[in-house]
């Protein structure tokens, strides 16, 4: 970039050709108010106020949308810009309604701060008031659009960072104000409640609806502390408001280089309310006569440690478990392992997050070599090509959606694999409408075909990559006419994808739809072939973005929460690292693998489980077949659940812990591209509750010869020394995962080939039942989380209202007699469930779609209890059920 | 009364010519507001579908020209100058005069969809003052008896129409 040189109030600066004036200012200290001005929007120069006048020839420009040029030479603060300042501020102000003494923006006000730096107290201007009609019936957002000073912060926001377009400028002149379509309220529109607007507006016109209750809080946050989201596996980084003890507002972090930037979404951004509900637990419990009692905490971990260490000197130590927490911090997963494998000598260590697809992502990640595992969404915008295969971001990880959506703007072509038309379907070049469920035939046949090799003999590429002749002889896997009849997919939309993705090095977004899919354990494998044949390994903008539900899935599993893993994904089954972790630990390791979340309902039913520690968890909510989940942990001698809320789960415990939320202690979270971020408590835990990590601290000082760490810092320098793989785990602020080893140039060489192992799997038969007709598809709405255990105590969800209805395809509903809103009956051979109806016109003949988390996540009735890994698993997506009228 | 029924099938044959189009927004809302003398709020999800923009975005530029109407105006629209050279040869009375006849204020459209009464600032045709337009047709030296035949004259040809 050519370097040119300017003077800007009389300074010399430096610059490259093209840069701002505003931004050259910036860059040399001088200050220029702006309030339009934002570092990710394209400047627009709507609110005039960054104007500088040109000494030259005496021109008054903007300078956030004029480019510096050689020798220019401009004034920042002359008499004449500041006059001209004050006057477009006293215009503001003049249009403005007077209310800033009860304006709960107060001293954040960008308005405000501009006039006050001014000095304008009084316009002395005839007042001009632009009465907007009040608009405060969604329980997220206020529009207050009479204090809107066209700064048009909110639509760009919208169009260029979330890109939903749910606003945008309507009339001209006096009139001209945001507007939905229609001028519908906002949750009549396509608003997805992100917020993005909320915190980025300059004034009072957009704020948060505070969540309804006794205490409704008023006016600005005391203070504001830095902290991690705890619900999806993004790991946006907030900036939580908080008044006493209370945190009343949250907002996108403002630090640098965060994953999320300036946007949330409506979780991260209004579901935080869940943190001050009632139902939060504060006092130990135990339960006497069938009713908890309130406990000492001393007394409630002598009991627990008791009863464990008798449970395991009677049965063995097969007999006790230990459930937890894709949710927990990273260092608390860690001391809750080891702490089961040191003093209670059993591997049953599992989380949930397994369970619903972390078991097949550590698959991925061996079937890769570990060559993977950090994968940053900033990236997304050098991609070649993406592919999203059975994922839905707008509702399951809205970040990530942001990241496609903006790179599909940017030119960059996105092929999306989904069966109905989700709102990424219109950002695809691409929309492949499979059939649920036959993406394994579809991924291998793109495998096969895409092989570079393609053309060589079969024998030499079945060397290379081996089970390709399997591939290519099991009846025509690579015949686009066959392919194209298993997965309901046409010969030229086939061929037009396998041209879009020749030659590219793919960057391949992985959600539930295919981790949790009856071929899940080969569909996932099929992934990992394609990406390695296209050369994806260790590019940048390539790779597998894999859509972790959870904010901790992944650390969770890095730290050892998995029946056969030590922490550092190290395998047991290796008795060098068993032994390495012995020494580590000054103690005798068991190495038989432990049971899996299914396995150890299992083995609660069958009376081989006697004693189960469950901690950030709610089972009875979660997992599928919920009355055989709480038939078999009923069965159980002991079970301890540690957790935030009263759940289904501490409802059946014998002994209740109340642990801390993220946001009440310290701890890390590893996000879903590998980055470690490390936070610090914004206000002190409810009552009497303690954090996790303290409570697990001391509880194994109870079971066995065991220093209490003390502090949370003890517990990281021991993670950084025994787990190299986090040896960048910091105090404070963010790392990264670090790779064992090392990605760098292993496209396209024989290396790569030698990781490639095709399975010729087949999807099974898919021909209809006829006494299950329709092919019911269960996800997420994005108002909720996993199973809904935290948002569905959110107040402002509550108000919201969702119900959750089932989604069937319009010519269905009219077969059926159905309207919308009609009660229905769906059962599939595990279970039934009632809902409404709500005809959805981008679903196909046959198929329903059932939204989790609402109900009491009834809709887990429907599916069998089943391990992902096992391959008779019939999965967790979709299941087959009947419709019957109520 | 009802405003005239769309033909979507017209509608949709329209978009589809423009579908796709980079810079086709404006001409598509030109042929649209022709066609059908507005622009149904119906028509705004599938206009920006077709070319690739936010439902919003189209209604944006729909509600910022006064070219394109979200309701259907009636099948003559009247538009009075009120222009310098208008106003002093009497446009103020003519208003008036057509507002008593019509029952209609500014900006108002008839009941039965047949007139919108309008006013806009020039008509450019100053030599022919007082003027009015009727739908595309100029109308000048206009005085209260000529005012009342020409009103007269629209109102029996919509009779004729329906003879």
């Amino acid at each position: 970039m050519k370097q040119i040189s300017l003077s800007i109030d009389g300074k010399i600066v430096d610059c490259s050709a093209g840069t701002s004036l505003l931004k050259a200012a910036e860059a040399n200290g001088i200050k220029i108010p702006r309030l339009c001005d934002h570092p990710e929007l394209k400047p627009v120069g709507a609110c005039r106020l960054c104007i500088v006048e040109d000494q030259k020839t005496g021109r008054i420009m903007a300078s956030c949308v004029t480019p510096a040029a050689q020798d220019m030479a401009v004034l920042t603060d002359s008499d004449r810009i500041k006059n001209h300042r004050r006057n477009i501020v006293r215009l503001m102000m003049a249009e403005h309604p007077e209310s800033c003494l009860v304006c709960n923006k107060g001293n954040r006000c960008r308005l405000r701060q501009v006039a006050a730096e001014l000095g304008i107290g009084e316009t002395r201007l005839y007042a001009m008031p632009n009465a907007s009609p009040f608009e405060q019936a969604n329980p997220f957002i206020i529009r207050d659009l009479s204090k809107c000073i066209l700064c048009g912060k909110c639509i760009r926001a919208d169009h260029e960072l979330v890109v939903v377009g749910a606003i945008d400028y309507n009339h001209r002149g006096f009139k001209s104000r945001p507007a939905t379509v229609h001028e519908l309220p906002l949750e009549n529109s396509s608003c997805t409640f992100c917020g993005t607007c909320v915190s980025i507006c300059p004034t009072g016109a957009l704020s948060p609806h505070a969540p309804a209750g006794d205490r409704p809080f008023v006016g600005t946050p005391e203070r504001e502390i830095q902290s991690i989201c705890g619900f999806c596996g993004v790991g946006c980084a907030l900036a939580m408001g908080t008044a006493g003890d209370r945190i009343v507002e949250v907002n996108p972090s403002q630090l640098p280089g965060t994953v999320n930037k300036s946007t949330l979404c409506v979780r991260g951004h209004f579901a935080h309310d869940f943190l001050n509900a009632a139902e939060r637990l504060t006092h130990p419990a135990i339960v006497k006569d069938g009713q908890p009692v309130s406990a000492a905490w001393e007394e409630a971990l002598k009991l627990i440690a008791s009863r464990f260490l008798e449970i395991k000197k009677a049965e063995g130590p097969q007999s006790v478990a230990f459930w937890g927490s894709s949710k927990c911090t990273n260092e608390e997963n860690y001391l809750f392992q080891k702490m089961a494998r040191v003093f209670l000598e059993t591997n049953h260590v599992d989380n949930i997050g397994n369970f619903f697809g972390q078991s097949l992502v550590r698959r991925m990640d061996e079937q890769a070599g570990g060559k993977c595992r950090i994968n940053r969404l900033q990236d997304l915008d050098k991609a070649q090509v993406i592919l999203v295969l059975g994922a839905n971001p707008t509702h399951s990880t809205p970040v990530v959606a942001y990241y496609l959506k903006r790179a599909a703007r940017q030119g960059i072509p996105l092929v999306v694999v989904e069966p109905r038309e989700t709102e990424l379907v219109h950002y695809a070049a691409l929309w492949l409408r499979i059939k649920p469920q036959t993406d394994l035939e579809l991924i291998n046949g793109l495998a096969g075909l895409l092989h570079p090799k393609m053309g060589d003999a079969p024998a030499l590429i079945d060397q290379q990559t081996p089970g390709f002749n399997a591939l290519g002889a099991s009846s025509g896997s690579l015949e686009l006419e066959r392919i194209g009849r298993i997965t309901g997919l046409d010969v030229r939309t086939l061929e037009k994808t396998i041209e879009l993705l020749r030659g590219k090095k793919p960057a391949i977004v992985v959600g539930n739809g295919i981790l949790q899919q009856k071929y899940g354990i080969h569909s996932s494998a099929a992934v990992m072939n394609l990406l390695l044949i296209g050369g994806g390994l260790g590019v940048t903008g390539a790779g597998i973005y894999m859509l972790a539900g959870e904010n901790n899935q992944i650390g969770a599993m890095d730290m050892g929460s998995a029946p056969d893993l030590f922490p550092g994904r190290e395998p047991l089954a290796d008795d060098g690292v068993r032994r390495a972790w012995e020494q580590r630990w000054n103690t005798k390791l068991p190495s038989n693998p432990g049971f899996t979340v299914a396995g150890m309902i299992e083995a609660a039913e069958k009376g081989i489980l006697k004693a189960l520690y469950i901690m950030g968890e709610n089972p009875l909510r979660s997992l599928p077949q919920p009355q055989r989940v709480k038939e078999a942990l009923q069965k159980l001698d002991f079970l301890v659940v540690q957790d935030i809320l009263n759940t289904e789960t501490t409802q059946i415990a014998d002994v209740i812990l109340p642990g801390a939320a993220f946001s009440e202690k310290k701890g890390s979270f590893t996000n879903l591209e590998g980055r470690i971020q490390s936070f610090s408590e914004v206000v002190s835990p409810p009552g009497d509750a303690r954090p996790d990590w303290e409570i697990l601290d001391q509880l194994a000082v109870r079971l066995g010869k065991h220093n209490a760490y003390g502090s949370l810092e003890k517990i990281r320098t021991e993670i950084r020394e025994f787990v190299p793989m986090y040896k960048d785990l910091q105090d404070c602020g963010q790392g990264w995962i670090t790779e064992t080893h090392p990605s760098a140039g292993v496209a396209d060489t024989a290396a790569a080939d030698s990781l490639i192992s095709f399975s010729a799997a087949e999807s099974a038969d898919q021909s209809p039942d006829k006494d299950y007709p329709f092919e019911a598809l269960l996800g997420a709405l994005r108002f909720h989380l996993g199973s809904g255990t935290r948002s569905t105590h959110s107040q402002r969800m509550i108000s919201f209202g969702i119900k959750g209805e089932i989604g069937i395809s319009p010519e269905d509903g009219v077969a059926l007699g159905l309207q919308n809103g009609d009660r229905v009956a769906i059962a599939s051979k595990y279970g039934g469930i009632e809902r409404e109806i709500r005809m959805e016109e981008g679903l196909g003949r046959g198929q329903v779609y059932i939204p989790l988390a609402v109900n009491g996540n009834d809709a887990m009735n429907l599916i069998g209890l089943s391990d992902l890994t096992e391959p008779g698993s019939s999965g967790l997506k979709m299941c087959r059920v009947r419709l019957s009228k109520v | 009364m009802e405003p005239p029924e769309i033909n979507w099938d017209k509608m949709q044959s329209i978009i589809d010519q423009h579908r796709g189009e980079k810079w086709g927004l404006i001409p598509l809302l030109q042929e649209i507001q022709e066609e059908f003398g507005y622009i149904p709020p119906t028509a705004i999800e599938p206009v920006a579908k077709a070319l690739n923009l936010f439902p919003s975005q189209v209604q944006g530029v729909i509600t910022f020209y006064a070219g394109f109407a979200l309701k259907p105006k009636g099948k003559y629209v009247l538009k009075v100058c009120r222009g310098t050279a208008c106003h002093v040869k009497g446009s103020r009375s003519i208003i008036r005069l057509m507002q008593k006849e019509l029952n209609l204020k500014e900006g108002e459209t008839s009941a039965d969809y047949q007139f919108t009464l309008e006013t806009v600032a020039c008509l450019g045709a100053c030599f022919l003052a007082p003027t009015m337009l009727v739908n595309r047709s100029y109308f000048g030296k206009l005085a209260p008896a000529r005012v009342t035949s020409l009103l007269d004259h629209y109102r029996k040809s919509k009779e004729d129409k329906t003879k």
